[in-house]
């Protein structure tokens, strides 16, 4: 048997969940600010990282989407 | 007796009072989607490694890209990252020699000049090797002594794991050990050296990930690279943060180090023979799908790691700077309550990450640990079954009897990394030793190795006592030193030289050893013919020739363009 899904698919999916569980995750603080803050928490590292991260994964996603078999 | 049972268990797995931070939930679900997705991949690769050349080779059908990201994820374990960045926080900059002149050199010299002898031999493993060039004898010797180190090795890493995540994060010890272990016994044990490599490509990705947030953010809170070197500089010295300039001689840095040392005994022989013949990172490269696949795997390899020091160096540097306590090392640590070098990265994580991104940091470590463990275990099971129990305990089995032991072996090797990670807790000091280890087995094995290669006229016998009288030296170096620490000066050529010195030159001259005996032993016994050498040495047969439809496509080129590079990053941090 050979596998069908791509290692790269894998990354993928990973990153988009972790980029979309970091985004949302800021922008909740946006709204709920944390009680003991990390430094440099001014920058919002968790939306933009976040955000960057999830891009990523959705393009490595759709781009090693596995195939179908034929026949 | 069953609530008796369940209370001790509750205890083995029960965590410390205090910890320097607390994961929440979101940080709980990133680490638990991690090994829910590592362990699929074990399940779903399972299919894929029924035949041995499946299971220990992964099919030789990794492309460039996967064979050398995992080339260098396998070499990104726990001790290797916050090792490391607890050494760039103790010596400075100097610590990034490791990275540069203490791999990329080595790498390019694997892609470009060993790689073709290993691939077209179709050796399974390093020791593989040495028996079709010098026979059983240098094959016993290599095999066991990669097997024992390596399940130390793997042992020593799991346990500066469990470590770290005691102290931050308030992790039981036992916890960390067990379920790391158990998730890679199941990964590896199921999906052998394909599932090892697919995770370890997702560890690699995950590693810059969760890490490459520290630098960014740490470099911002300290004013840039600049403002940086300004402020250790001013509270530590200029030596912190140079590369080579301060190494003309051993007291006039902070790792007591001479350049001579760097480039002949780090460079030279303990780069070249880890890169080159220590089978955990060349077993990844073997399993490249063709020859152009596997001379191009280390170059890929070679160019992330050149990277590597971003994440592992710089946080270490900025630590020095931001953090508004000191460190301390281990044993001041463990008898002050204060916080030691290696927990660096860790507490740069808290200092700059809030949930999720918290958990996506320890995510990381956890992967350095996992990628680190896979490959000890992998390398060690397809030495054991090829090397000691198919070419000496049972041989001519079925091919399904060897997978089968496979298995077996790797749940094994994780049972005695286990141990190993027990005993180094009840005696720390093992672990000075084993790190010494290295330098043992790896140093004398880069010289009968690249004289196999390169050599026609070493013969059997030599590549046996060369490899034996290396080994031998460098066990009485170091023996020499412990028992007498005045023999530093001899060794390590000055009475100013520190333990990362000691171990550069005990390479240098157990290699030299191994090198001179191979070739006065050759010399004085008869040669193998020329004909038994096909495919194994340079210049008995012309290699196959590469035809690529571009320049840009050769390896060469490549290897030139990281060489390139290599030299203006040395030539800037001078």
């Amino acid at each position: 048997m050979r596998e069908e899904i791509s290692i790269w698919f894998f990354g993928g999916v990973l990153f988009l969940i972790y980029g979309t569980i970091v985004f949302v995750e800021g922008l909740w603080e946006l709204s709920h600010p944390l009680a003991n803050p990390p430094a440099l928490s001014n920058l919002h590292a968790p939306i933009w990282w976040g955000g960057m991260m999830g891009i990523a994964g959705l393009v490595y996603t759709v781009k090693f989407w596995p195939k179908r078999h034929r026949g | 007796m069953h609530s008796q049972l369940l209370g001790a268990a509750a205890a083995y797995f029960e965590g410390p009072t205090r910890s320097l931070a607390h994961l929440n939930a979101v940080d709980i679900a990133v680490i638990a989607i991690y090994f829910g997705i590592v362990i699929f991949i074990g399940f779903y690769l399972k299919g894929s490694a029924t035949t041995s050349e499946e299971f220990f080779m992964a099919g030789r059908e990794m492309t460039a890209w996967i064979a050398g990201l995992s080339f260098v994820s396998a070499n990104l374990g726990s001790l290797e990252l916050m090792g490391w960045a607890g050494s760039a926080y103790e010596y400075g900059i100097l610590a990034t020699h490791w990275y540069w002149i203490g791999a990329i050199p080595a790498m390019l010299f694997l892609g470009i000049i060993m790689m073709p002898f290993y691939y077209i031999s179709k050796t399974h493993s390093v020791p593989g090797y040495l028996h079709l060039r010098y026979g059983d004898g240098a094959r016993a010797l290599s095999a066991v002594s990669f097997a024992f180190m390596t399940v130390l090795m793997s042992g020593i890493n799991m346990y500066s794991m469990a470590l770290v995540m005691k102290v931050v994060l308030g992790w039981n010890l036992n916890f960390s050990i067990w379920v790391s272990s158990i998730t890679v016994a199941l990964y590896v044990g199921l999906g052998g050296l394909r599932s090892a490599i697919y995770n370890e490509v997702l560890q690699f990705l995950l590693i810059w990930l969760g890490a490459m947030l520290v630098p960014i953010l740490g470099l911002i809170e300290a004013g840039g690279w600049t403002n940086l070197k300004h402020q250790i500089g001013e509270r530590l010295g200029s030596e912190y943060v140079h590369l080579w300039s301060t190494t003309g001689h051993f007291s006039d840095n902070p790792m007591g180090i001479h350049w001579t040392g760097l480039v002949f005994g780090l460079a030279l022989v303990i780069s070249c023979g880890y890169w080159t013949t220590d089978f955990l990172v060349v077993q990844r490269v073997l399993s490249a799908h063709n020859l152009r696949s596997a001379k191009m795997a280390p170059l890929i390899g070679a160019a992330f790691k050149m990277a590597v020091p971003f994440i592992v160096i710089l946080p270490g540097l900025l630590a020095l700077a931001v953090l508004p306590y000191h460190l301390v090392p281990q044993n001041v640590a463990v008898a002050t309550g204060q916080h030691s070098y290696n927990e660096v990265l860790p507490l740069m994580l808290v200092r700059y990450c809030g949930p999720g991104l918290l958990g996506l940091g320890v995510t990381a470590l956890i992967a350095g640990f996992m990628s680190g463990m896979a490959g000890n275990v992998s390398a060690f099971s397809t030495v054991w079954t090829y090397d000691i129990y198919g070419a000496f305990l049972h041989k001519n089995a079925a091919d399904k009897h060897y997978v089968a032991m496979g298995r077996w072996c790797t749940f094994i090797g994780v049972l005695i990394s286990v141990g190993t990670a027990y005993l180094v807790q009840h005696a720390a000091s093992i672990m000075d030793y084993v790190q010494g280890l290295f330098s043992f087995f790896i140093a004398p094995l880069f010289g009968t190795v690249i004289l196999g290669m390169m050599w026609k006229r070493a013969t059997k016998a030599a590549g046996f006592w060369g490899l034996l009288a290396g080994t031998c030296t460098a066990i009485g170096l170091f023996l020499w030193v412990h028992l007498d620490p005045k023999a530093l000066r001899y060794v390590a050529l000055s009475p100013d030289a520190k333990g990362l010195a000691e171990d550069m030159y005990r390479a240098l001259w157990s290699w030299l050893v191994c090198v001179i005996v191979t070739i006065v032993v050759s010399l004085a016994t008869k040669p193998k013919p020329v004909s038994e050498l096909e495919g194994l040495v340079y210049g008995v047969v012309p290699l196959p020739v590469e035809h690529d439809d571009h320049w840009y496509q050769k390896p060469i080129v490549w290897a030139g363009v990281i060489a390139g590079l290599f030299v203006i990053l040395n030539i800037i941090f001078w």
